[in-house]
């Protein structure tokens, strides 16, 4: 049966399993890596042909940055929080994978997650503009090009629909670290 | 395709395929587009060579003729976009001021039908208007992206026309004929055209040419800064 996280010592759990790991200053680093690494994936995947100029030299590399959420104006402040959003917990979910793989010799699981809601958050970024092409590319894949016309959020349903997802993916990490300690303080309190 | 409005559905489903086209492009080859002719690593395309740069003579455009300033921007852009709408809002009234109005660039709009089923009648009004009226063009599109939330397939062209008539000095009725007869058809596949050509998946996207030669292209409501910088101005 698939847990959800329906109650408030869910919740708590998480927080408590996020903060514990993310206070190792070595995965407090991973976190923000992952982050920027997803939300800098995010922005440029919807201009590949730009990054490439500005690569190539053909354009200032610096503007890119112009291409981010609250810099430029590619993304309104709903959408540009959203992605933040979605990126931070990228992050918060790599590290908890990291940790989990690595000190508790334990496999990824409930890590799938991370990579749905890496796709979901991708797909979110094309709220950027209208007809996005990844986003127009992947639902052609279903039949369902129009489909984005029909959404009432213009796309940024995907970037919330990655947020359910990388949250779910914390949970499952933190519910299989249940029982464990890290850095030497128990995981779960009402254990 | 069809020039005529009333064959909106073949007309968008074919721009549509382009699209889809693009879109699993960029998903397998991180490409969004071929490169050539946007230049690449080879030659660099010339705006009258490029694939956006045909026809601009006959489009609407503000500043010096295309070309002949340091730079030229080419949009596309749909009036049933949201994000075009914030373009317009943010980056274009700049982009006037500080580029367009001192001579320093050209700035070309185009159009492209590709989000929702209203912004086609609307282009081909847009065009029926551009043909009579520049300057009543600029102030429909401009209406249209003020009322995007009002409008709709079954109310676009009575509130073309009213706003027309109202606002302009352009008969609106006759824009309204022309748009449900596919008579502005012509220039409306000539767009399309551009921007099949050019691989224009969304909505805005902006082509950047600096001293008649292609610089970059950008999808989104970007900043004008983006754009300023790009041209190198």
């Amino acid at each position: 049966m698939i847990s959800l996280p329906t109650r408030a010592a869910d919740w708590r759990l998480m927080g408590r399993t996020a903060r514990l790991v993310l206070g190792g200053p070595a995965y407090a680093a991973v976190a923000v890596v992952a982050a920027a690494v997803a939300l800098t994936g995010f922005v440029l995947s919807q201009n590949l042909p730009f990054t490439a100029d500005a690569l190539a030299g053909r354009v200032p590399a610096g503007i890119l940055l112009e291409l981010y959420p609250f810099v430029g104006t590619s993304y309104g402040p709903a959408t540009g929080a959203v992605l933040l959003l979605v990126s931070l917990l990228v992050g918060v979910d790599i590290a908890l994978v990291a940790y989990h793989v690595r000190e508790h010799r334990l496999s990824a699981e409930g890590s799938g997650g991370s990579l749905v809601g890496v796709l979901l958050g991708t797909l979110g970024a094309g709220c950027a503009a209208c007809g996005s092409a990844i986003l127009a590319g992947v639902l052609s894949l279903f039949g369902a090009t129009g489909l984005v016309t029909l959404l009432p959020l213009d796309g940024l349903e995907f970037a919330l629909l990655a947020l359910v997802a990388l949250v779910l993916s914390i949970h499952w990490l933190a519910d299989g670290m249940r029982g464990g300690e890290i850095r030497g303080c128990p995981v779960d309190l009402q254990r | 395709m069809t020039d005529d409005p009333t064959g909106r559905t073949t007309r968008r489903t074919v721009l549509a395929g382009g699209v889809s086209m693009l879109g699993a492009g960029c998903l397998g080859s991180g490409g969004g587009g071929d490169g050539d002719e946007d230049g690449g690593s080879g030659d660099t395309p010339t705006l009258a060579d490029h694939p956006v740069g045909g026809d601009l003579d006959d489009q609407p455009r503000l500043g010096p003729d295309p070309g002949t300033a340091a730079g030229t921007i080419v949009a596309f852009e749909d009036p049933s976009c949201p994000r075009c709408a914030a373009f317009e809002a943010q980056t274009v009234p700049k982009i006037r001021s500080e580029l367009v109005d001192p001579g320093d660039a050209s700035y070309v709009v185009r159009t492209a039908p590709l989000v929702y089923a209203w912004g086609e009648p609307a282009i081909h009004a847009l065009e029926a208007t551009h043909a009579r009226d520049a300057d009543a063009f600029w102030a429909l599109l401009a209406h249209y992206f003020d009322e995007q939330d009002a409008l709709d397939t079954g109310n676009v062209l009575d509130r073309t026309e009213t706003f027309l008539r109202g606002e302009t000095a352009v008969d609106g009725a006759a824009v309204v004929a022309d748009a449900e007869s596919g008579a502005s058809g012509a220039a409306v596949r000539t767009d399309v055209d551009a921007a099949e050509a050019a691989d224009v998946s969304g909505t805005p996207t902006v082509f950047l040419f600096r001293d008649g030669e292609y610089r970059t292209r950008v999808t989104g409501s970007v900043s004008f800064e983006l754009v300023r910088q790009s041209l190198g101005l």
